[in-house]
């Protein structure tokens, strides 16, 4: 536990070392009413801004999320969205593409342990601005709704049949301008899994998020969020089986006009199991999870 | 399974078609408000431009250099590249009062101002 806050501050470190070195030098003579408006999607994290990008603009985006820990033994996965991205509106975005996972497990309690990577399976998402922002509104809304399709389950790397309807309210605001931006997001995600041995899982995850990101360069945005996720065994949130807080550093570079990458790191730092005393929910959730998204524009 | 994993792709891809036609129908609507800009020496002349609010506002935009420019906004949301010696025409939809920068994503030093009222 220690040990993962540990690791996620000195990472926030590296984040910060690596973003002024980035840019420090471009810095110095410049004021941020001169930079160039930015794109709010990305800049937060795990939490996802409103931003829908612009007219025309395509994206290919590579985006990996890992999570490590368990209660015991070793655990790490990661799962990899291939993903292309539109704006055919100036209102709506569509996403969509391939999901590829590993998993190295051994020795977790309930978990086979197992060493594999496998193509999982597929997704889109839909998102639609519903609040705009202008130089006399600082505040944004986008409404998402993403289903995936899994054929390998994202905790225990198992053969299944998953069905996840994710739908997230993203909002931020620019609270200086140029400068810095707080994002929030809401979180519903029922699933419904069916397994190898024709057992039928059905489950929800709520939750949301606040994040800080402030802009010390023009393409360089350094901050940290915090989640809180509650687990239910039923997708009408009726069977709640625990819940946990995260927090963690996040890290936009923008490279070039058309290219940039994200990268975040969230540890779990408070958690709760139903009918469990122990500290954290591992059962549910990870103790770490991080984040790297590369990004091209065309 | 195939055939599933296609489906709520489908679903998202007419959601999205469905709400473009819902905000595009009172956009065409109503009569665009035209603002005509030059590009000329690595900059926009006039570099500030007004249209009133509420009304779709439809750029012309007048490339006179010798090399490709990228008429760019975030705000207004919209992008075009605009060939060397041509004309590009950029559709906004009815815009709210306010400031709304654009620029020549191929020069930093490019900027403009579109104020409406």
């Amino acid at each position: 536990m220690r040990a993962g806050i540990a690791s996620g501050w000195r990472l926030a470190a590296v984040f910060g070392a690596f973003a002024l070195l980035c840019h420090a030098g471009a810095a110095r003579a410049e004021d941020a009413g001169s930079w160039k408006e930015i794109e709010t999607k990305y800049i937060f994290g795990f939490t996802t801004g409103s931003g829908i990008g612009i007219e025309g603009e395509k994206e290919f985006t590579v985006d990996s999320i890992g999570r490590s820990g368990k209660r015991d033994g070793h655990y790490a996965a990661t799962e990899t969205k291939y993903e292309y991205e539109f704006t055919p509106s100036q209102f709506i975005q569509i996403e969509f593409g391939a999901l590829g996972s590993t998993h190295n497990i051994g020795g977790v309690t309930d978990l086979d342990s197992r060493n594999a990577a496998a193509f999982v399976g597929g997704f889109a998402e839909f998102r639609y601005l519903a609040i705009e922002r202008t130089s006399n509104n600082p505040f944004s809304v986008t409404l998402a709704f993403e289903p995936n399709v899994r054929l390998i389950d994202e905790t225990s790397g198992e053969h299944v049949h998953n069905y996840e309807f994710e739908t997230t309210v993203n909002a931020d605001v620019e609270l200086l301008r140029n400068r810095l931006y707080a994002g929030f997001d809401l979180l519903y995600e029922p699933e419904a899994t069916w397994t190898a041995t024709e057992d039928t899982i059905r489950e929800a995850t709520l939750g949301g998020s606040a994040a800080l990101s402030l802009r010390i360069t023009p393409g360089v945005l350094v901050g940290a969020e915090a989640w809180y996720l509650r687990h239910y065994d039923s997708p009408t949130l009726s069977d709640f089986t625990g819940d946990a807080i995260m927090l963690g550093p996040t890290l936009y570079v923008q490279f070039t006009p058309k290219m940039f990458m994200i990268a975040a790191w969230n540890s779990q730092v408070w958690g709760r199991e139903v009918g469990n005393s122990l500290l954290l929910n591992l059962s549910e959730f990870q103790r770490n999870r991080a984040r790297l998204k590369f990004a091209w524009e065309f | 399974m195939f055939y599933h994993m296609l489906t709520p792709i489908r679903l998202t891809l007419a959601a999205g078609c469905a709400v473009s036609l819902l905000h595009a129908a009172p956009a065409l609507a109503q009569q665009a408000a035209e603002v005509h800009l030059t590009y000329s020496n690595g900059a926009f002349q006039p570099s500030e431009v007004r249209a009133p609010a509420d009304r779709p506002v439809v750029f012309r935009v007048k490339n006179l250099d010798g090399k490709a420019m990228e008429f760019e906004s975030k705000s207004l949301r919209v992008e075009k590249v605009v060939a060397a010696k041509s004309e590009g025409v950029i559709n906004v939809r009815p815009l709210k009062s306010g400031r709304y920068e654009f620029y020549d994503d191929f020069n930093e030093k490019a900027r403009g101002v579109l104020t409406v009222q």
